[in-house]
């Protein structure tokens, strides 16, 4: 009898993850056609000549009628994506690879499409260079251990390098040790792990994430430039940072904040920078005329959850929001940019015009809700990565650290996105579900 | 004892005069909180804490627990929301899976832990891992939204009349978590199966030896609380925009905090379920209220722990004065 029984929950178990795994890899196919990120990559590297007759010869087969159409719409979208020193830059150019590599790639997990996305730049860049890759991930980006092991693993194998996205940059530290001994040289992207110990990183492609919260600040100055200027009492500026610890969310907590403020006060209004301690302060050394917030006209009110789940990150956004001198709030990453859309769910505040009232949301990254809220007008825009092109250059950073040259570290920008621009070229294949 | 007393000395007399404090403590000092809205959001965000607390109300007050529920509603709310994304799955058919695998998983637990003798600490840390695991392999998903079909579901905990600023919204879903808090009070007091769970928590081997099949009775109440954890989930999935995979550890101690806070004991064998409904509020209460005083984050989570030892504290020197009575 107790057999049977177990044998029954066992196999009930088996026939679910079964369901799972079928659910995600039904899933995981995005809408973007291969067409279109051959012309995101022209668009975002217009430096490098050779590349785009390469891509096209590689993503010929796939799509073979949309692609030329495709690749002459972006064109005139070139303009909506990032600055022009996110191009390339000119150490990419002309690159050969002097033998058929095959590089260790470790991503923080194959979840979501974001990282599908960056597989699809990689495999662009295999393409055009004659050189392959094999990529792990842990089953999701909090099994640190996992990875460790990955990445411990791969350096077992003596590789020519390796691609690598650390989900805890700390926990690396050893393993990059060791490849420094060993001499195999690592590219980080997507995240950079800032004391790597000597000659392991030799360049790290990443996500510029004080530019990404800079952009995001300028979009929405847009939008509140009128009311600011217009208004008689002090109004309030929102930002919802899922942690203070994470590299990546302070730069872009305090880019935006930085930028917000320089904007701001270029118009002559007095900025008063408060909440969470560690913004505040950061935000008072880099800006000495802060006032406080009595005399401000305009008040940035930084908040961070107890933890980093969408709940808290919404009662965060809605303690910002429920005041009534709010204007506009943003999201730095998807689960603050979703936290404040939960928010609003009860208090139907956001909107795409600040005169008549509306409160302008910004958000981060993508995903369905976003996108959807975005589309319909409930967010005014977000800033998007590009994992498409962090994934592109860091095969084309591997192959020439492989070859002996040297690469120097190479930041990718973030793209501002709003209803207008998201089904453009140039951005959709960043847009993951 | 004289009935008076006896009503000052309950613990959820005490636990109900701390969250008319918190509250009152919370309008004084926040303009914010006073608004309908963020008190509608805080009934959002309590529900599935309400439900999952209910559910392991049973397994603490057998003096076992259940780890599982948390990353287990996570799991749930995903795979039923992929089927409901990737298959046309109705979203009623994908609401009792949430159910059914969470009666599975809570299935699995009991025999574990009633059949097979293993601690329930091990046994439910193991379907937590398992629940985790299972939620890493399904890519983050949306249930549909409000607007979208199938998105009636949301109706279910909360009501909207109109759109837009001046929608009303009205909060059933806390009547259908007092409705179940009554069902399931009813049920540990006044059926075999709830008189049983309270005996197994309090004198197991007097059970055993006056010949009730415990194993029974045992394994129910982990099913029960695997039940509650897949109505969580729905409840879960009403209110996150986004289910993340591989989420969901540490949610599951919200709900045995509250089960706590509300006067279960801690080694079992006694408590109630609405106790367990004003345990979980104060939980809630200081998770989603903290921030609108300006606390920062660590201090939510310092609060929440002192409030804690304070209700474990009124456990333990209830039992010395029992014991001294007797």
């Amino acid at each position: 009898m107790k057999k049977k029984l177990l044998a029954t929950i066992l196999s009930a178990a088996m026939v679910m993850s079964l369901l799972a795994g079928c659910g995600g890899t039904a899933a995981s196919e995005p809408a973007a056609a291969p067409a279109e990120e051959a012309a995101a990559t022209e668009e975002a590297a217009p430096a490098e000549e050779a590349a785009p007759a390469e891509e096209a010869a590689a993503t010929e087969e796939a799509a073979p009628t949309e692609e030329a159409a495709a690749t002459e719409e972006a064109a005139p979208a070139a303009t909506a994506g990032g600055s022009g020193e996110y191009t390339g830059g000119t150490q990419f150019d002309g690159v050969t690879a002097k033998e058929a590599y095959k590089f260790p790639v470790d991503v923080k997990s194959f979840q979501s499409t974001y990282w599908q996305a960056a597989l699809k730049g990689m495999d662009m860049a295999k393409e055009e260079l004659g050189v392959d890759y094999d990529a792990h991930g842990p089953n999701s980006e909090s099994d640190i251990a996992d990875q460790v092991n990955m990445l411990n693993s791969d350096i077992n194998s003596n590789p020519p390098g390796i691609a690598l996205a650390a989900c805890d940059t700390s926990s690396v530290l050893d393993s990059l040790k060791e490849c420094a001994d060993k001499k195999i040289p690592v590219v980080c992207f997507d995240t950079g792990v800032a004391d790597a110990p000597e000659g392991s990183v030799v360049a790290t492609v990443a996500t510029d994430n004080t530019q990404a919260g800079e952009v995001a600040a300028e979009n929405m100055y847009k939008a509140i430039k009128d009311v600011i200027a217009k208004a008689e009492s002090p109004v309030r500026i929102g930002e919802v940072n899922q942690d203070a610890t994470a590299l990546n969310i302070q730069q872009r907590g305090m880019g935006f904040v930085n930028k917000m403020t320089d904007l701001i006060e270029a118009d002559g209004k007095k900025v008063a920078v408060v909440g969470n301690e560690f913004y505040a302060n950061e935000a008072k050394k880099a800006h000495s005329d802060l006032v406080d917030e009595a005399s401000a006209d305009v008040v940035i009110e930084v908040s961070v959850p107890a933890q980093t789940t969408v709940e808290l990150c919404s009662t965060a956004a809605q303690a910002i929001m429920s005041k009534s001198d709010t204007i506009a709030i943003f999201g730095s990453n998807q689960t603050a940019a979703e936290g404040v859309l939960a928010a609003d769910a009860n208090l139907s505040l956001l909107g795409s015009d600040a005169a008549a009232g509306d409160v302008i949301g910004v958000g981060f990254d993508a995903g369905s809700i976003i996108k959807g809220a975005i589309e319909d007008g409930t967010m005014y825009g977000a800033v998007t990565q590009s994992p498409l092109m962090m994934g592109y250059y860091a095969i084309y950073a591997l192959t020439m650290a492989a070859n002996g040259d040297k690469v120097e570290d190479f930041p990718t920008a973030g793209y501002w996105y709003d209803a207008s621009n998201m089904n453009d070229p140039t951005i959709a294949p960043n847009l993951y579900d | 004892m004289t009935k008076k007393k006896s009503i000052i000395t309950d613990q959820r007399f005490i636990v109900l005069l701390v969250i008319i404090a918190l509250v009152v403590i919370y309008m004084i000092f926040s303009p914010e909180f006073r608004q309908y809205s963020s008190i509608l959001s805080m009934l959002d965000f309590s529900y599935y804490d309400i439900l999952m607390a209910i559910g392991v109300t049973f397994p603490l007050i057998t003096a076992g627990v259940d780890l599982s529920i948390g990353t287990g509603m996570v799991c749930y709310a995903l795979v039923a929301g992929r089927l409901v994304r990737d298959y046309n799955c109705p979203v009623l058919v994908a609401m009792l899976i949430c159910v059914l695998f969470g009666a599975i998983v809570g299935l699995a637990n009991g025999t574990l832990i009633g059949v097979m003798g293993l601690p329930p600490f091990l046994a439910t840390l193991c379907t937590c891992m398992i629940t985790r695991g299972i939620s890493s392999m399904v890519m983050a998903t949306p249930w549909p939204t409000n607007k979208q079909p199938g998105g009636w579901f949301h109706s279910i905990f909360k009501l909207t009349f109109g759109t837009g600023r001046n929608a009303l919204k009205l909060p059933v879903g806390f009547l259908v978590c007092v409705a179940l808090v009554l069902l399931m009070e009813f049920v540990l007091n006044h059926t075999k199966f709830g008189r049983y769970t309270i005996a197994i928590g309090s004198n197991k081997e007097a059970l055993m030896l006056s010949g009730v099949n415990v194993k029974i009775y045992h394994v129910m109440a982990y099913v029960v609380c695997g039940i509650f954890a897949g109505l969580a989930a729905i409840a879960y999935a009403a209110v996150v925009p986004t289910v993340q995979p591989g989420t969901g550890a540490g949610l599951e101690l919200d709900a045995i905090g509250g089960v706590f806070v509300g006067g279960v004991s801690a080694t079992g064998g006694y408590g109630s379920v609405i106790g367990t409904l004003v345990g979980v509020f104060v939980i809630v209460l200081l998770k989603t209220g903290l921030p609108y005083v300006g606390l920062q984050a660590n201090w939510q989570q310092i609060i929440t722990g002192i409030v804690l030892i304070g209700a474990v504290m009124i456990d333990v020197a209830k039992r010395r004065r029992m014991a001294k009575e007797q």
